[in-house]
C-alpha cells in the first residue's frame, strides 16, 4: 500500500512597502498584501517530495485552508512535486484562528487517511506556531515539533527524527506512525520549480472541499469556532533617532544631556 | 511613496540671474560624444535628464571657434549657424520638460590640438601642453586677447540664439581663463600677468563682455577649478581661489566649482577606487564663504543624505553631478518620489570618461545601458515596451549581462526564470568588488538584485533560483522555457593563453598549488607565498589590482608585463593614482617583459623587443628576426596568471549541438550574451543583456538591430545657404 504524506500549507501575506490598516482596525488592508507560500511549507513540501523521490510508493498531497487566491500557492506545490492538491474553503472560515484551522485540517486528515502529516513550524505572517500541534491534539496522534532531520523508508511504521531544542541541543527520537510533524527551516534545500513543471501544474485540477464535505458546520470555524480573536492591529509609534555631531567633547556633552533628559531632572 | 521631508531642501527653486532653477539638481557639463554633430543624440540624452527631474542641464564643453578644436576628441561647437541649428534641438527638448539648458563656452589654448582646423591655439604665454602631445600655443599679444575675447562674445550670442538659458565661461580643467589666472601657465609681465589682479584680468573682462552681450537673457556661469592641487605652483583654494571668486562674483550669476587640472582630471572626476562621494569639499567649501551668488559643486553625489548635508552645511547651494546623472538620469525624480532603492547608483568606474579619453566614441555607462542609446536605439532609461509574446525565458547566469537581461525582460512583463550556481546575483562582480578600492562597483549588482527581487514579487511567474547545480544542455532543454539565454560569463585562463602568443605558456597551470588565477587570489583559498610574480597580458585593472592587494598584504610583488600596464586606466583616469599606489607599495614592475615558460619555483622572462630591430627574409621556417636572447629566470613562491580570459560557452555549444531536440522540448531559440559570448567590459556585458531583452521579438535577436546613424549627408551643407558642392578655388 502506498504511503501517503499530507502536507498542510498556507498562503501567507507579506506587506508591500507602503500599507494601511483596514478600516475596522483588525488587520492590514488586503489591497496591500503580497501573497506567497509560507516559507516553512517550502521545506515541509520538499521533505515529502524527497521521500517520494527516494523510491517506494509515496503519494504527496498538499492541503490548504483558504480562498481562491490560495490556488496559486497550491500550484506552486504541484510544480515542485506534489501529486495532488486540495483547497478547503467556505466563507464561514474567514477569521479562523489556528485552533479552528486545525479542526478543519483534522476533518480532512480523517478523510484522506495519510500516514504522515507535515506542517511548517509556523507561518511567517501570524507566527502562532500552533496549527500543526493543535491538529495532532485533535487527531490524538503522536507528534513532534521543530523537526530538522527526518529519516523514513516508505512502508515503515516508525520514523526517526531529530529536533532542535533550546541552547543548540539536538534531540533524536523515533516516532510511531501515523504522526504529525512540524518541520523547521533548513531541514533541506527546497527546490525551485522549472517552467515545465509550472506549466504542468497549471493544467492539474485542484480538488475543492467545502464545509459540509468535511461534515463540519459554520459554528466549528471562523470566529465562532475560534478560541481567540484579533482585537486590534496597529503600527507602534517610531522612536526618534538623532545624529550627534561635533567634536568628541561636544558629542560627549550632547550625549550626556540626552541621557539626563531621559533619566529625568533628578539625574 | 513620498519623499522624506528631510530632502525637501533639495527641491527648493533657486534664482540664477534672469533664470530660475526649479530645484537643486544640476547636470554639470559633460561629454557624451554627441557635440554639435549628433544633434539627436545630444537632444535625447540631455532631455531624458530633464524628464528625470534635473533643473539645469548642460552641453559638454563647447568650442567657441575653430582655434579651439579638440579633434580627435569630441566637443560641442558653436562656430556657425549650422551648430546653432543642431544645438537648438537640445534646448527645445530640454525646455519641454521644464529644465534650463546651459552651454559651456570653451577655448583650450595649447590643450587643444586643432587636428581638424589646423589653426594655431593661443595662450597667455607660450607653453607645451602637459596633456596633449606636441602642442604648443602662441603667446597672445594684446590684440590677440581682444580677438579671442571677441570669439567668446560671438559664441555667446549664438548660444543665446540657439535657446540656451545658461552661458558659461569655462575656466576649469586648465582651459584658457584659468591659464591666465594660474602662474603655472601665465608668465606674462604685462598687465595680464604677475599679480592676482593682473592674472584675473582676462577672465574678468571676458565675463564682463559676455555678460554685456547676453546677460539680460541668459544666466552667466563660470566654471572654476578653485585649486589646481599643485600647491603653490598653481591656484590654491584659500589663496588665489577665494580672491578670484570675490573679484568675479559681481560678474557671474552662478558659480560652478571643482578642483584639479586637465592632465589629471581624475582628481575632479574622482574614480571610486580612490575617492568617496564629496571628496572635493575640503577645497571647494571656501568659495561659498566669500561669494553672494549661488554656488554649485560636484563630487559623485548619489546619496540624498549627503546632498542635504552639502546644502545645509553651506558648502554649496546646488548639487552638481556628471556621472550620477549618467548612471541614473532619473535620480532627482526617484528622490522626489521617495523611490530611494530604485536609484541606479554610479559605481565610479569612469568608463563613461574612457570614451572621451579614447577620442570621441559615444559615451557608455556600466550601470545604465541606455546611456548614449536614447536617440539612436530609442531606449528610454525607465520606460519599456510591453512584452511582444507570451514566451517564457530561462536566463542562465545572473552576472552583469544575465542580470540586466532578466531585469529588462521582467520590466517588459515577460516570465523570466533566472538561474545561477552562485548564491548571489552579480556574477564576477561579487569577486571584483573585493579588490582594493572596488567596493562601490558592487552597486552594479545591488541595483539588479533589488530590481529583480521587486519585479519577481510583482510577477509571481518569475523566479530567481540561486545556488543551483550547474545546468546541463539536457536540463536546459527540459526546463520548459520557450527561449533560453546563456549568460554564463568568462574566467581567467589557467594555462597562460594570452594576446601576445595566442597560445598557452608552457608550464602555466593554475591547478598547481603555486600558480593562481585572479579569481583564486580573490577567493583566498590557496596559500600565497612571500615572493609573488604576476604575469600580465591584460591592459585593464586586474594586474595592478592584484599587485596592490598582495603588496599591501606584505608580499614582495614583481609584475612582469608584456603589454602596456593598465593602459585602459589612462582612459578611466585611474592611471596616475594607480601608479602612485604601486610605487608606494614597492611593486617591482618589469615593463616590456613577458613569460616564455614556467617551471616549479621559477619563470622565464624575456624582453618583448629582444628579437632584433632588423627584419630579413631568410626563407621558410626561419623567423625574419634574430633569436631573442634576452631570456632570464625569475624565482617565485607564487605565480599569478593575468594573461587573458575565455568564455564559458560550453553550455551554449552543447545546446547548439542538440538543435534537433529544441522543437520537441518547445524551445524556440537559444541566445548567448555577455562574457559568455566574448569577454568584455562590464558596461558592454550589461549592454548586451539589455539589448537582447529589448529586441527579443526581432527576427534574429542574437544580432543587434541597426541603429539610427547621425552622419553628414552628401550634398547637404552644414550651414544653411552655403554650398556643399565640390569646388576648387583655382
Ligand atoms: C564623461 C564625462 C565627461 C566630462 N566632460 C566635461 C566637460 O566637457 N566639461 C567639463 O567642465 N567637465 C567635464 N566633466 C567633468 C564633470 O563636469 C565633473 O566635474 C566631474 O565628473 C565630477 O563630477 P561628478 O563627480 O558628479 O562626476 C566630464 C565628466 C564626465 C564623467
Amino acid at each position: 500500500m502506498a504511503t501517503k504524506i499530507l502536507v498542510a500549507v498556507k498562503q501567507v501575506t507579506a506587506l508591500d512597502e507602503d500599507f494601511e490598516i483596514r478600516a475596522d482596525g483588525r488587520d492590514v488592508d488586503a489591497d496591500f498584501f503580497l501573497r506567497d507560500l509560507n516559507e516553512w511549507d517550502d521545506f515541509s513540501l520538499e521533505e515529502a517530495v524527497k521521500i517520494k523521490e527516494a523510491g517506494g510508493e509515496v503519494e504527496v498531497v498538499v492541503v490548504t485552508v483558504g480562498p481562491e487566491e490560495a490556488d496559486e500557492s497550491l500550484r506552486k506545490c504541484l510544480a515542485k512535486g506534489a501529486d495532488r492538491a486540495i483547497r478547503i474553503w467556505d466563507e464561514a472560515m474567514e477569521g479562523s484562528d489556528s485552533q479552528a484551522i486545525a479542526r478543519v485540517l483534522a476533518a480532512a486528515v480523517q478523510q484522506q487517511n495519510p500516514d504522515l502529516v507535515f506542517a511548517g513550524v509556523q507561518s511567517s505572517d501570524h507566527s502562532f506556531a500552533s496549527t500543526g500541534i493543535a491538529l495532532a491534539g485533535l487527531l490524538n496522534w503522536p507528534h513532534a515539533a521543530v523537526v530538522n532531520q527526518f529519516e523514513f523508508s516508505p512502508g515503515a511504521t516508525q520514523a526517526v527524527i531529530r529536533r532542535e531544542l533550546e541552547g543548540g541541543v539536538l534531540q533524536m527520537m523515533s516516532i510511531d506512525l501515523p504522526a504529525v510533524l512540524s518541520i523547521q527551516l533548513g531541514i533541506n534545500t527546497p527546490r525551485y520549480a522549472s517552467l515545465r513543471t509550472i506549466k504542468q501544474a497549471a493544467a492539474k485540477p485542484i480538488e475543492q472541499v467545502g464545509l459540509s464535505d468535511l461534515g463540519l458546520s459554520a459554528t466549528d470555524v471562523g470566529e465562532a469556532g475560534s478560541a481567540s480573536r484579533v482585537r486590534r492591529m496597529y503600527i507602534p509609534e517610531k522612536g526618534r533617532a538623532e545624529m550627534i555631531e561635533g567634536s568628541l567633547a561636544e558629542q560627549a556633552a550632547k550625549l550626556a544631556a540626552i541621557i539626563k533628559e531621559f533619566k529625568g531632572a533628578s539625574a | 511613496m513620498a519623499r522624506d521631508p528631510k530632502h525637501d531642501i533639495l527641491f527648493e527653486p533657486i534664482q540664477i540671474g534672469p533664470k530660475t532653477l526649479r530645484n537643486r539638481f544640476y547636470q554639470v557639463p559633460h561629454c557624451i560624444g554627441a557635440g554639435s554633430d549628433r544633434p539627436g543624440f545630444q537632444a535625447a540624452h540631455r532631455s531624458v535628464k530633464a524628464e528625470g527631474g534635473w533643473a539645469g542641464i548642460n552641453t559638454e564643453y563647447c568650442s567657441i571657434h575653430p582655434e579651439s578644436d579638440d579633434t580627435h576628441r569630441l566637443s560641442a561647437r558653436l562656430w556657425d549657424d549650422g551648430d546653432v541649428h543642431n544645438l537648438r534641438a537640445m534646448c527645445d527638448e530640454v525646455h519641454r520638460y521644464g529644465a534650463l539648458a546651459g552651454v559651456e563656452l570653451w577655448y583650450g589654448g595649447a590643450h587643444s590640438p586643432n587636428m581638424e582646423s589646423r589653426s594655431t591655439p593661443r595662450g597667455p604665454s607660450q607653453y607645451a601642453s602637459e596633456f596633449e602631445t606636441m602642442t604648443y600655443c602662441k603667446e597672445m599679444d594684446l590684440n590677440d586677447i581682444k580677438q579671442v575675447q571677441g570669439y567668446y562674445v560671438e559664441a555667446a550670442l549664438r548660444a543665446r540664439d540657439a535657446g540656451f538659458d545658461i552661458v558659461y565661461v569655462y575656466g576649469a580643467h586648465s582651459y584658457l581663463p584659468l591659464q591666465f589666472l594660474s602662474p603655472f601657465y601665465n608668465k606674462r609681465t604685462d598687465h595680464y600677468g604677475g599679480s592676482l589682479e593682473n592674472r584675473a584680468r582676462f577672465w574678468l573682462e571676458t565675463l564682463e563682455q559676455v555678460g554685456r552681450a547676453v546677460g539680460k537673457d541668459c544666466a552667466i556661469a563660470t566654471r572654476f577649478a578653485v585649486d589646481s592641487l599643485y600647491g603653490t605652483s598653481g591656484i590654491e583654494a584659500e589663496v588665489d581661489g577665494v580672491k578670484f571668486a570675490k573679484l568675479a562674483d559681481p560678474l557671474v550669476d552662478v558659480w560652478d566649482i571643482d578642483v584639479g587640472d586637465i592632465a589629471e582630471w581624475g582628481e575632479d572626476a574622482g574614480p571610486s577606487r580612490f575617492y568617496l562621494q564629496g571628496h572635493q569639499v575640503p577645497w571647494t567649501k571656501f568659495i561659498k564663504q566669500v561669494v553672494k551668488k549661488p554656488v554649485l559643486g560636484v563630487g559623485r553625489f548619489t546619496d540624498p543624505e549627503k546632498m542635504v548635508e552639502i546644502v545645509t552645511k553651506g558648502y554649496a547651494d546646488i548639487i552638481g553631478a556628471a556621472r550620477p546623472s549618467i548612471a541614473d538620469p532619473f535620480l532627482p525624480k526617484k528622490i522626489e518620489e521617495g523611490r530611494y532603492d530604485d536609484i541606479r547608483v554610479c559605481i565610479g568606474c569612469n568608463v563613461c570618461i574612457s570614451r572621451w579619453e579614447i577620442g570621441g566614441p559615444p559615451m557608455i555607462c556600466t550601470q545604465n545601458a541606455t546611456a548614449g542609446e536614447e536617440f539612436r536605439r530609442g531606449w528610454h532609461p525607465e520606460k519599456f515596451k510591453k512584452k511582444g509574446s507570451q514566451d517564457s525565458v530561462l536566463v542562465i547566469g545572473a552576472g552583469p549581462s544575465g542580470g540586466e537581461c532578466s531585469r529588462v525582460l521582467m520590466e517588459r512583463g515577460y516570465t523570466v526564470h533566472l538561474y545561477d550556481t552562485a548564491a548571489k546575483i552579480g556574477g564576477h562582480i561579487n569577486e571584483l568588488a573585493l579588490l582594493p578600492g572596488l567596493g562601490e562597483w558592487g552597486y552594479h549588482r545591488d541595483y539588479r538584485e533589488t530590481q529583480i527581487t521587486k519585479l519577481a514579487k510583482k510577477n509571481k511567474e518569475c523566479q530567481v533560483a540561486l545556488g543551483q547545480k550547474p545546468m546541463t544542455a539536457t536540463d536546459a532543454l527540459a526546463y520548459g522555457a520557450d527561449r533560453i539565454v546563456i549568460a554564463t560569463g568568462s574566467s581567467w585562463n589557467t594555462d597562460g593563453t594570452n594576446c601576445l602568443s595566442h597560445d598557452p605558456i608552457p608550464g602555466a597551470d593554475a591547478s598547481r598549488d603555486d600558480q593562481l588565477t585572479p579569481e583564486q587570489v580573490i577567493l583566498g583559498k590557496k596559500k600565497i607565498g612571500k615572493r609573488v610574480v604576476i604575469v600580465n597580458a591584460d591592459t585593464y585593472f586586474m594586474a595592478p589590482s592584484i599587485a596592490e592587494k598582495l603588496a599591501a598584504a606584505g608580499h614582495e610583488v614583481t609584475l612582469v608585463t608584456g603589454v602596456h600596464l593598465a593602459n585602459y586606466m589612462h582612459f578611466t583616469l585611474e592611471y596616475p593614482n594607480m601608479m602612485r599606489r604601486l610605487h608606494e607599495l614597492h611593486v617591482n614592475v618589469l615593463e616590456h617583459e613577458f613569460c616564455s615558460k614556467i617551471e616549479p619555483g621559477r619563470m622565464q622572462a624575456y624582453n618583448i623587443w629582444g628579437d632584433g630591430s632588423k627584419r630579413t627574409y631568410r626563407g621558410p621556417g626561419k623567423p625574419p628576426r634574430d633569436e631573442n636572447q634576452s631570456h632570464h629566470w625569475i624565482e617565485f613562491d607564487s605565480l599569478i596568471l593575468v594573461t587573458g580570459r575565455h568564455s564559458h560557452d560550453s553550455l551554449h555549444r552543447e545546446l547548439h549541438a542538440k538543435t534537433g531536440e529544441w522543437e520537441k522540448n518547445g524551445v524556440k531559440a537559444v541566445y548567448l550574451i555577455g562574457d559568455a559570448e566574448a569577454p568584455r567590459l562590464i558596461a558592454d556585458a550589461t549592454f548586451s543583456g539589455h539589448r537582447l531583452a529589448r529586441e527579443i521579438e526581432e527576427a534574429n535577436p542574437q544580432l543587434p538591430l541597426p541603429y539610427k546613424r547621425e552622419v553628414a549627408k552628401w550634398g547637404v551643407a552644414h550651414v544653411a545657404g552655403t554650398s556643399a558642392a565640390l569646388e576648387y578655388k583655382v
